[in-house]
């Protein structure tokens, strides 16, 4: 955590929970027992439906005649292989594409106009993308159908293996192009803080002006602080990319499929032999994803160690993307006097007057990539709603039909369902958020957190049995309640996940000045912390409102399929796999993350403080 | 358009002789004793919850005219509960029993086939026997439609109310393929003339795996075992000729057989963007409809295989701890009667094919039934092959990933 460059490495602030912030604050002994009693109570509310759910499914995977059912299965190696390679190259590729981005943007206007485009790709559904995007590059697809037949020939689609290539390639793309917007937008969370982004940027200066180029200097000083604060969405996305069903299920391999395909399809068999299997397959992916995560993070610890070691030695040498030890390389006057010359331009790489057009032009398109290929994909997604008789090579349908968009303003009673089942669920978990880190101790934060995260590393169809279970032994299923349960508790780790780490590293002296100023806690959270906390506040209730939306199963098993909401719609539609269909419940689908992560951006916006009269 | 058996398997069935020698658990109410306007009396007012698969825009409107009917006709409320997949509905109702609610059910009526009724009935998550019971039975073609009886080799047993006709049925675009390969020995050469532009879903797949049965009907003269449990020397002798056949079929597939696609309805829509030649359907009515749907253009005709095409049925079932279980039968018994059946075979509302035994009917029903053929329909039906024994599934699927699956 410390940063690798000690002259720079005035940072006053250590993530300290605020159980610790309280402590130091005038806060009489009764109040303490208070938010001890309210963590117990908070810790109490997640863990029992947690426990009993996680425990229902572990029942589920104890059976010994479906691990070796599972064990005989020809496919298991395969599958095993294929999901592993995809999910470690998909995780590693985000981080690193999500680290060049960065290393690009911030600080700068760049990084400003990258964030803003952050919230309409994140509420992208997953298959949805991954349908558009393989109408692009499939060999019937749009790519191809422009250059067919004038300049390829083709009057039909070539036999080529771009989509569904059996090393799971394709898959990885459209995985990295789902994540690297989430990375980047958990970044932006701690970014987004004026005092970080304004520390940092301080940082970087400092680091310039003592001759390193400002790309080493970006490596080596915010890099090191801002990526061990990425580990939570880092292990998010792996935990997802290892698992992914829906996505794989459009573009990734199928002979054999990856292992989180074939456990999806024996959960969902209605053979509860077959079932046990998928349960023991499950199990075995999340304990991989476990065995993983844990050697990385043992191996991360090592590699820090080493990381800070900094060698002295300056000038214009670039770490290479992903690294954190850059390659010494040639330093010189050139980069020491870049360093110095213009300390304010940090985000122009290439400052020498002549060389500036064309590599603004090179530096700025990678920044650019990603609001391209999501608004291609949305537009594929667009042309494929309307799209009756379509076939190769035409560039356009042949016959265009509203008959899509029909079904889903018949469907717009759901919306409202879906609208308040998401509001209620993310405001509850975001709630529950604010009052576990001001009121938990941390030994008790770090244990209840391998719990609430184990939703996320749990394949979904797992969870929901163990969640029905749980509904029906509590008389919660068919209720709203029941749903609104499943919702938060859904979101909650990801709003966790989103929260704490601008929460948790949130500047303590800001409670010294309060405190000296004679205000007390709630003042002080009111009108200093939250407001300051403001971006990651809202931006963790979007993430909680997203992830209720795409909620499927838990929406199906609990509410015993009374409450129809926008993703049960698309996904019962979408199964009889009508591009047509499919392509407009993506776009209504789409549009309500879209609009809340729209508010939460507009929210979070910065202060402008009026003048002081 | 598919129906919810789409998205089933069946798996091993070995259990199911040992079924029919079962004593089934007789629910705790009889229908025995309880004159049918009773029923409908003690019906009115209830809300009967239809799961059924809702994957189709047409489907679902046809439900939702059964409802608007049903609640005007008997004053009982029917509310369909669309899923995904059935299985999940199946696994609601095991979730219940598993929890002990034995009454005050989730699920009042379930579409069904196959594997999830042989399942629930294995279960004993079915209330029953009622199907036969029902006033509008007496017109169900048991004797032309020997599968209303009989699903997948399994004794209905009245648990379950025969609702509409499915048969493997091959479709393509006329402009593409002029003359359609009426065997799977033709098939084969076509892929041979055409490679890579020909594929089957993957099993098990219930497509694939049915496509499997085709040609295992198909390649053998004497079927006497495949009606029977299967055994190690059964199926190494009836099953020799399939795996020649793929053999020499697998390497002329989309991407050399290496990858098949998941599921029918991503041929469906390969085949409508030009990369593959055909698509497969159970529903014999599915070019038609999706032509009727400006989704595949008029030229895509429908095809079924000369020596015969398998064949089955799809039911209404009722579980055992069903809340408003006098209501589901007043609604399965409507969806049984000549005006729901005949306007459900419609092709502009659904053209699903009727359970019931059309030249019984009185004239004036059977009026209803006199539409004239619509583009893309089968136009020469072939017989019904009946589906193996189902102790034949999961050896052939098993033995199918080991040789082309990894």
């Amino acid at each position: 955590m410390a940063a690798p460059l000690r002259p720079v490495a005035a940072r006053p602030t250590e993530p300290f929970a605020g159980w610790r912030l309280l402590a130091s604050m005038r806060t009489s002994a009764l109040s303490k027992t208070l938010s001890l009693a309210l963590a117990v109570a908070l810790a109490a509310a997640v863990a029992l439906p947690l426990l009993w759910a996680a425990g229902s499914a572990i029942a589920a995977g104890l059976d010994s005649t479906a691990w070796r059912a599972l064990a005989a299965d020809p496919q298991l190696p395969h599958a095993l292989l294929l999901s592993v390679a995809t999910g470690v190259a998909a995780t590693i590729f985000s981080v690193a594409a999500a680290a060049f981005l960065l290393s690009r943007s911030f600080p700068g206007p760049a990084w400003s106009a990258l964030v803003r485009a952050l919230p309409p790709m994140l509420a992208v559904p997953h298959a949805a993308f991954a349908i558009g995007l393989a109408f692009l590059i499939a060999p019937s697809g749009w790519l191809l159908r422009a250059l067919s037949p004038w300049a390829t020939g083709f009057d039909a689609p070539p036999l080529w293996v771009t989509t569904q290539d059996p090393w799971g390639l394709a898959l990885v793309v459209v995985l990295v192009a789902k994540e690297v917007p989430f990375l980047l937008w958990a970044a932006a969370t701690h970014l987004q803080r004026p005092d970080a982004a304004a520390r940092w940027t301080r940082e970087l200066q400092l680091a310039q002006s003592m001759g390193y180029s400002p790309r080493r200097a970006w490596w080596r000083v915010l890099w090191p602080q801002l990526w061990p604060r990425l580990g939570g969405p880092a292990l998010a996305v792996f935990a997802y990319s290892l698992t992914v069903v829906d996505m794989a299920l459009v573009i990734g391999p199928t002979g054999p499929p990856t292992l989180g395909v074939l456990a999806w399809q024996w959960l969902l068999d209605a053979d509860p032999r077959v079932n046990a299997q998928g349960a023991a397959a499950a199990w075995l992916l999340a304990g991989v994803v476990s065995l993983l995560a844990g050697a990385v993070w043992g191996l991360r610890t090592a590699w820090h160690r080493r990381a800070r070691w900094v060698d002295g030695r300056r000038g214009a040498a670039d770490a290479p993307a992903g690294g954190v030890v850059g390659k010494a390389g040639a330093s010189g006057p050139r980069g020491l006097l870049r360093g110095v010359r213009n300390p304010r331009d940090l985000h122009d790489l290439h400052d020498l007057p002549e060389m500036r057009g064309i590599f603004h032009v090179i530096a700025i398109a990678p920044l650019r990539l990603p609001a391209l290929l999501y608004l291609t994909v949305m537009l594929a997604l667009a042309v494929g709603s309307v799209s009756g008789v379509w076939p190769f090579p035409q560039l356009w349908p042949q016959t265009l039909d509203l008959q899509a968009w029909r079904s889903v303003s018949a469907s717009a009673a759901t919306l409202w369902t879906t609208l308040g089942l998401a509001a209620a669920s993310s405001i509850t978990a975001l709630i529950w958020a604010i009052a576990w880190l001001e009121c938990a101790p941390p030994a008790w934060d770090r244990a209840l957190r391998r719990l609430i995260y184990l939703p996320l590393l749990l394949p979904a169809v797992l969870w929901v049995v163990g969640m029905h279970r749980l509904g029906l032994a509590w008389q919660l299923d068919a209720q709203w309640t029941g749903l609104w349960l499943t919702h938060s508790l859904a979101g909650l780790p990801y709003v966790l996940i989103a929260l704490s780490p601008a929460y948790l590293g949130f500047d303590l002296r800001y409670v010294q000045v309060a405190s000296s100023l004679g205000r007390g806690q709630w003042p002080f959270l009111w009108q200093v912390k939250w407001p300051l906390l403001k971006a990651s506040l809202t931006g963790a209730a979007a993430v909680g409102f997203a992830v209720s939306v795409a909620q499927y199963l838990p929406t199906v098993f609990i509410g015993a399929g009374r409450f129809a909401t926008v993703t049960t719609e698309a996904v019962t539609l979408a199964s009889a796999g009508q591009r047509s269909l499919t392509a407009a419940y993506a776009w209504l689908q789409w549009l309500l993350p879209a609009l809340v992560f729209g508010v939460a951006a507009w929210a979070s916006r910065p202060r402008r403080f009026r003048p002081a009269s | 358009m598919t129906h919810p058996i789409d998205h089933s398997r069946r798996r091993s069935l070995q259990v199911a002789l040992a079924i029919a020698a079962l004593p089934w658990p007789l629910p705790g109410r009889s229908q025995t004793g309880v004159s049918w306007p009773t029923l409908e009396d003690r019906a009115r007012g209830q809300t009967v919850y239809l799961n059924a698969w809702g994957g189709s825009d047409r489907t679902n409107a046809y439900l939702q005219w059964v409802a608007d009917e049903v609640e005007k006709r008997h004053g009982v409320k029917v509310q369909h509960v669309k899923v995904a997949d059935t299985a999940e509905a199946v696994k609601r109702v095991r979730g219940e029993k598993a929890a002990g609610r034995l009454e005050g059910g989730t699920v009042d009526a379930i579409w069904i086939n196959g594997e999830n009724f042989l399942t629930m009935k294995r279960e004993g998550l079915l209330f029953g026997p009622f199907a036969e019971s029902l006033p509008n039975y007496r017109w169900v073609d048991t004797q032309g439609k020997p599968t209303t009886r009989t699903d997948f080799s399994e004794p209905v047993d009245g648990f379950e109310a025969p609702w509409g006709m499915a048969q493997f049925t091959f479709f393509a675009d006329r402009a593409k393929l002029p003359t359609p390969p009426r065997s799977m020995t033709a098939l084969l050469d076509l892929a041979r003339a055409n490679p890579g532009r020909i594929t089957y879903p993957r099993p098990p797949n219930f497509h694939g795996t049915t496509f499997l049965k085709q040609a295992l009907v198909e390649l053998n003269t004497d079927r006497r075992a495949l009606y029977l449990p299967v055994t190690p020397e059964a199926l190494a002798r009836l099953a020799a000729p399939l795996w020649t056949y793929l053999d020499a079929l697998q390497p002329q597939l989309w991407r050399g057989g290496k990858q098949q696609p998941q599921n029918a309805a991503a041929i469906r829509q390969m085949m409508a963007d030009g990369e593959l030649l055909l698509a497969l359907t159970f529903n014999p009515n599915e070019a038609a409809n999706e032509i009727a749907a400006k989704r595949l253009p008029a030229s895509v005709y429908s095809w079924q295989n000369s020596g015969g095409a398998i064949g089955n049925t799809h039911f209404l079932a009722i579980p055992f701890n069903a809340k408003a279980r006098d209501g589901a039968h007043v609604m399965i018994n409507f969806m049984l009667s000549p005006e729901a059946q005949a306007r459900k075979a419609d092709i502009a509302v659904w053209g699903d094919a009727t359970v019931l035994a059309i030249d019984r009917l009185p004239a004036a029903d059977r009026a209803r039934f006199a539409a004239g053929p619509a583009p893309g329909q089968v136009t020469q039906p072939a017989p019904v092959l009946l589906e193996p024994h189902g102790s034949w599934v999961d050896p052939l699927e098993r033995e199918w990933l080991r040789r082309y699956g990894q």
